[in-house]
């Protein structure tokens, strides 16, 4: 919150312009109105001729534009101010993002962090291009016109210093009583379009079980039961501007009074003072309603500024690293894990104290039941997660020693899900490598990847567009697409998260092809869910529970722990049954 | 613009509100003016120094306009929103009627859920359709009309100048930034649209990017795009400033007019001097019922553009009728026979076909399983059963009548399904199991509870929207529960325990096929335990039955499903 009015004040600049036009707007107001009320009083009591109000009218024209450009400037201020925090607010919620290390990334809140960027960025909108100029302008133009009434021989003046904190105490007592409620009812109103939504997303089921037809019937009540809360609610509210009008208008009214007195009873006043006081009169009462109007669009950002507020205010822990340079090609590390542990935030899940050591060119299996730890212990060797306590070393380096760059260089990450951006296919595998990789290079790993037969099908072949999270291709062809990358990018580590599952036979022979081809030149370590990965694994990793239960190659295994034996006897027992 | 005639249909309904609404508001306006224009004649009035008494009179008659124009804009609020939120609720039946007998295909297309919440935002952005757009320019042009008769009674000069002015400002100046606005707004939203989706998948593809290295190059790439999306959003705020601007001067070169000419004629003896000041405070206040008109463009533009794409929705799509001069058959209450003969279907977007050339025959009471990768056409086949589908080429026979002729409502009726996702609504446990049963008991539904190990929940637990506050196992128990209670004699199950462990599919399987002994049953699985007792299981691959025949036959013929089921065997988790 206090924040995002610090991103308003900095740009000083704005605000100084904020404040100048106010300033100009309340001086032309006053004096369009003394030319006004001078041009009436010369006609009408001075009996004056045409000519000499022939200046008078010039000035009131020049003062007319002036003060509609002072308007236009005023809110074109706001605009731009407005475009400009969103602009930093936007490059701070993606600089904040990349951060991120993976596992806030994954823990499924894209969803919110989508409308975070796009819709609640666009909500601040008017607390920046209405709410803040609109303060300034309450806080100066009244100011003015009060100077300028007191000018003027009446207590007019006082009237309305007495009257005017009427407004904003009302604005409060009454805004105090009815937020609570109103925002209730926004609620509901959230919850009675939410259930509207609910049955027309069930309408295949309330179809299959012949119920749609009377759904009408509910839909009518609910709407109409709605209808009947809100009003209630809303009543209230109309009910504080009504307030707010007789006060202002009341307040008219009494300076109306006052200077008709002075006029006709005690003759201490000029037509001229009590006209020019009257046509203020009702500009000092609607600015300080104004203000009302701009808290109420201020107040419908402020959801949005809370929730930009929580985003940013979220700690990450970031992963460090070093400037130790890790030339391409480099021959495979050998990895170094002791007493790793690792905590998520959010749940109980947490890796406890893992030693393992994995030489270079090693296939190693990581196995286990779902929630086992595999998919954490990927990214921490991978560097997309920094361990909680514990060594990581490559090389006998610790990992954070390193160059970021020139690790992620030496790796690649397969998973279950490969993302695929909008571009063309080449561009996609590009993304891989080096951006200056020739396409017979881009050419020939789409070849190792087993991609030449989809692409030669197709009409513009490597260069098709695939679109938006690369729909338009097969899981086994997405999988081909990933492959391909690795196979330009040639990593001494590769890691594969589960590639093939959900694939069917044939596909995944063919991928197995690829993989294997891929691995020679690698450390590999694979989280496996097929007895044949494990069997040729040079090292499995059984996992449960987040504890490294046993290592060891698959007979060793079979062998010599009872629960790896019985997890895999029951597995195949249960298939054969 | 037919779609707003279609709109206004729905919101005249509300007569009694909409004239309330426009009665209190011209009362309003009306008054508020009175207001101005008495004060300006008072303060004229008292300069002559009049007798006390009229003075009097004034000040009680000015009293009395402010507490009138405050009430009136109070009743006029009132009625206003009433209104509006009546005709929400017409909006939302209406269209709701319009979109119930479309074809399930329709919403099948729909599901993905996107949509359907932009058809409920479309809905409640026209709930503005009346307060925004429908009736301030009535008030308007009723206010003014009336102004523009009383000034012309002290100056036709200064009457004439209010006729233009209404003109320009509620007329000509929002129509021309109407135009000029839609033109803008397809820029805003396709800029939207494509921050959005980089957006997107800056998250989804995150590690990729990590990994490869590409953050900070989508990073700056994002930063352009918000850049292009802001300036367009700037160019719209711009542009409804320049018009407000326009609109303003417009109003302020009014009242100089006023100012100018009444002088004039005062000058000239056309016009008693008494009058001017009352006439410069009708013309400095009048423009303020002009001010909501500049909104009024982007108002107009938001309500035709949600209008016309729900009723593109529910109109273009053609519904799956049946043909006309096509005979109704009804399906008895025995069990079903399947026949499904050389049937093609492709989803029109996509070139390949989802089914190719499938015939299977499934007699009465039977039970069947269909096995295959996902992506074979399982599913589909078992939509196009549903009649949710319709088949490209071929014919389906549901007891030897084509489904064509089948009305739909007599399909689902026959059918117990349960589907890879089953709705349930924000309610309660009860509510969602009587969808299935009206009339059922409790006892009733406490029994169907039981048999799918759900003892544990009570029929009055919360459910909420989309069933979120259940696993995917609860709601897939919850799903056949639904079935055991519904009690009809075709089953279309479609991987109803894919969230389930083992055993507690095997129990699930035990009531399902208990229940369903003398019944059609076809069955989905992702699994292949447990289909020995099948009398059939087809194997499908790619839009194609690969393989055919009861358990054993499959596995002595060493083929396809064989291959499944050692795959199914070699892994482990």
């Amino acid at each position: 919150m206090n924040q995002l009015k610090k991103m308003a004040f900095a740009k000083r600049r704005t605000m100084f312009l904020l404040v100048l036009f106010a300033c100009l707007t309340g001086a032309v107001i006053i004096i369009q109105a003394y030319y006004f009320v001078k041009i009436v009083d010369l006609v009408f009591l001075k009996a004056a001729s045409f000519d000499a109000i022939e200046l008078p009218l010039g000035i009131l024209l020049a003062v007319l534009f002036a003060r509609v450009i002072f308007m236009y400037a005023g809110r074109r201020t706001g605009i731009k101010l407005a475009s400009k925090v969103k602009r930093e607010v936007r490059e701070t919620l993606f600089v904040k993002y990349a951060r991120n290390p993976i596992q806030t990334s994954l823990s499924g809140q894209t969803g919110r962090k989508v409308s975070t960027v796009m819709d609640a960025v666009d909500e601040i909108d008017s607390y920046f291009s209405s709410y803040i100029p609109q303060i300034i302008q309450t806080a100066i133009v009244p100011v003015v016109i009060l100077l300028a009434v007191f000018t003027q021989p009446a207590y007019s003046g006082l009237l309305m210093l007495i009257t005017a904190p009427f407004v904003p105490i009302f604005m409060v007592i009454i805004g105090i009583k009815t937020q609570k409620k109103a925002e209730n009812q926004m609620e509901k109103m959230a919850a009675f379009s939410g259930h509207f939504l609910d049955i027309l997303q069930g309408l295949t089921t309330l179809k299959l079980f012949g119920r749609a037809r009377q759904q009408t019937e509910a839909i009518k009540k609910s709407s109409s039961d709605f209808r009947d809360a809100t009003m209630e609610v809303l009543k209230v509210a109309f009910l504080s501007s009504l307030t707010l009008e007789f006060i202002s208008t009341l307040s008219i009214g009494l300076i109306a009074f006052e200077l008709c007195i002075r006029l006709v009873v005690f003759k201490n006043i000029s037509f001229f003072s009590a006209f020019f006081i009257l046509i203020l009169a009702p500009d000092f009462y609607l600015s300080l309603k104004d203000l009302g109007s701009a808290f109420h669009s201020g107040r419908g950002s402020m959801g949005a500024v809370q929730k930009i507020a929580d985003e940013l205010a979220q700690e990450e822990q970031s992963i460090s690293w070093g400037t130790v340079h890790l030339p391409k090609g480099s021959p495979p590390p050998a990895i170094e894990i002791q007493g790793v542990k690792f905590t998520y935030d959010e749940g109980d899940f947490s890796l406890k104290d893992l030693n393992v050591s994995i030489l270079p060119f090693e296939k190693t299996a990581i196995v286990g039941p779902n929630g086992s730890g595999k998919t954490t212990l990927l990214h921490i060797i991978a560097g997309l997660l920094e361990p909680t306590e514990g060594l990581i070393q490559m090389n006998k380096r610790r990992r954070s020693e390193y160059e970021e760059k020139s690790w992620f260089t030496q790796i690649s990450y397969i998973s279950q899900n490969p993302y695929l951006f909008s571009g063309t296919i080449a561009e996609n595998i590009r993304i891989g490598g080096d951006l200056g990789a020739s396409m017979e290079e881009v050419e020939k790993a789409a070849e190792k990847a087993g991609l030449s037969g989809m692409i030669q099908s197709l009409e513009r072949g490597i260069d098709t567009a695939i679109g938006e999270a690369g729909r338009g291709l097969s899981g086994g062809e997405k999988q081909r697409v990933a492959l391909a990358r690795a196979f330009l990018k040639r990593p001494s580590l590769i890691l594969f998260d589960e590639p093939t599952t959900g694939l069917d036979l044939y596909t995944e022979q063919i991928l197995q092809a690829s993989m294997s081809e891929l691995s020679k030149n690698s450390t590999v370590i694979t989280v496996a869910h097929r007895l044949y990965t494990i069997q040729d694994a040079d090292q499995i990793l059984f996992l449960k529970n987040g504890r490294l239960v046993a290592a060891g190659k698959h007979k060793e295994l079979i062998e010599t722990v009872t629960e790896y034996r019985n997890m895999v006897f029951a597995q195949q027992g249960a298939g054969t049954e | 613009m037919k779609d707003l005639l279609l709109v206004v249909r729905l919101v005249v309904i509300e007569k009694k509100d909409i004239l309330y609404t426009i009665l209190f508001g011209f009362l309003a306006g009306i008054v508020a003016i009175s207001l101005f224009a008495s004060s300006g004649y008072l303060i004229s009035k008292a300069a002559l120094a009049p007798p006390l008494y009229t003075m009097t009179v004034m000040l009680a008659l000015l009293k009395l306009c402010s507490i009138l124009r405050a009430l009136s804009r109070y009743a006029e609020r009132f009625f206003s929103h009433r209104a509006t939120f009546a005709i929400l609720g017409n909006l939302r039946v209406s269209f709701f009627e319009k979109l119930e007998p479309l074809a399930s295909g329709i919403l099948q297309k729909y599901r993905s859920g996107d949509l359907l919440s932009r058809i409920v935002g479309d809905v409640e952005s026209l709930q503005n359709f009346f307060l925004r757009v429908f009736y301030p320019p009535i008030v308007f042009v009723l206010v003014f009309l009336s102004t523009i008769v009383f000034t012309s009674f002290y100056s036709v000069y200064v009457a004439l100048s209010l006729l233009a002015g209404m003109i320009l400002t509620g007329f000509i100046v929002p129509i021309l930034f109407a135009l000029r606005q839609r033109h803008i707004e397809q820029g805003i939203q396709s800029e939207r649209g494509e921050l959005s989706t980089e957006v997107t998948e800056f998250l989804y593809g995150f590690r990729d990017l990590k990994i490869y290295r590409k953050l900070e190059e989508r990073e700056r790439r994002l930063l352009e795009l918000s850049d292009l999306y802001i300036r367009e959003q700037e160019r719209k705020e711009g542009l409804a400033n320049f018009s407000q601007t326009l609109n303003t001067l417009i109003a302020n070169c009014v009242s100089w007019a006023i100012v100018a000419l009444g002088a004039y004629q005062v000058v000239t003896g056309k016009l008693d001097g008494l009058y001017l000041a009352m006439l410069v405070m009708i013309s400095l206040n009048v423009f303020e019922y002009s001010i909501p008109l500049a909104a009024f463009p982007v108002h107009f533009e938001d309500s035709r553009r949600a209008a016309a794409r729900l009723f593109s929705v529910v109109g273009k799509d053609a519904t799956m009728k049946l043909e006309p001069d096509s005979e109704i058959y009804n399906l008895d209450q025995d069990a079903i026979s399947i026949d499904i003969n050389k049937v093609t279907f492709s989803f029109s977007d996509h070139t390949r076909p989802i089914l190719n050339q499938v015939s299977l025959t499934l007699p009465a009471g039977s039970k069947t399983a269909i096995v295959g990768p996902s992506g074979s056409g399982k599913s589909t086949l078992l939509q196009l059963l549903m009649k949710m589908q319709i088949a490209d080429h071929g014919r389906i026979l549901l007891n030897g009548i084509s489904v064509d002729r089948i009305q739909e409502e007599n399909i689902w009726k026959s059918m117990n399904v349960v589907l890879q996702e089953n709705h349930f609504f924000y309610g309660t446990i009860k509510e969602n199991l009587l969808i299935a049963r009206e009339n059922a008991t409790d006892e009733e539904l406490e029994a169907a509870l039981t048999k799918v190990q759900l003892d544990g929940f009570t029929l009055d637990q919360a459910v909420f929207e989309k069933g979120e506050n259940l696993s995917g196992g609860e709601k897939q128990k919850l799903a056949i529960a639904r079935t055991l209670l519904k009690g009809s004699r075709l089953w279309l199950l479609d991987e109803p325990t894919s969230s389930m462990d083992a055993l507690t599919e095997q129990n699930m399987y035990r009531h399902l096929f208990n229940q369903a002994k003398n019944d059609t049953l076809v069955l989905i699985s992702h699994r292949l335990t447990g289909l020995e007792q099948m009398d059939q299981i087809i194997v499908m691959d790619q839009g194609m039955v690969v393989e055919s025949g009861s358990f054993t036959e499959l596995m002595e013929k060493r083929g396809y499903f064989y291959g499944l089921k050692q795959i199914e065997k070699s892994v482990l988790f």
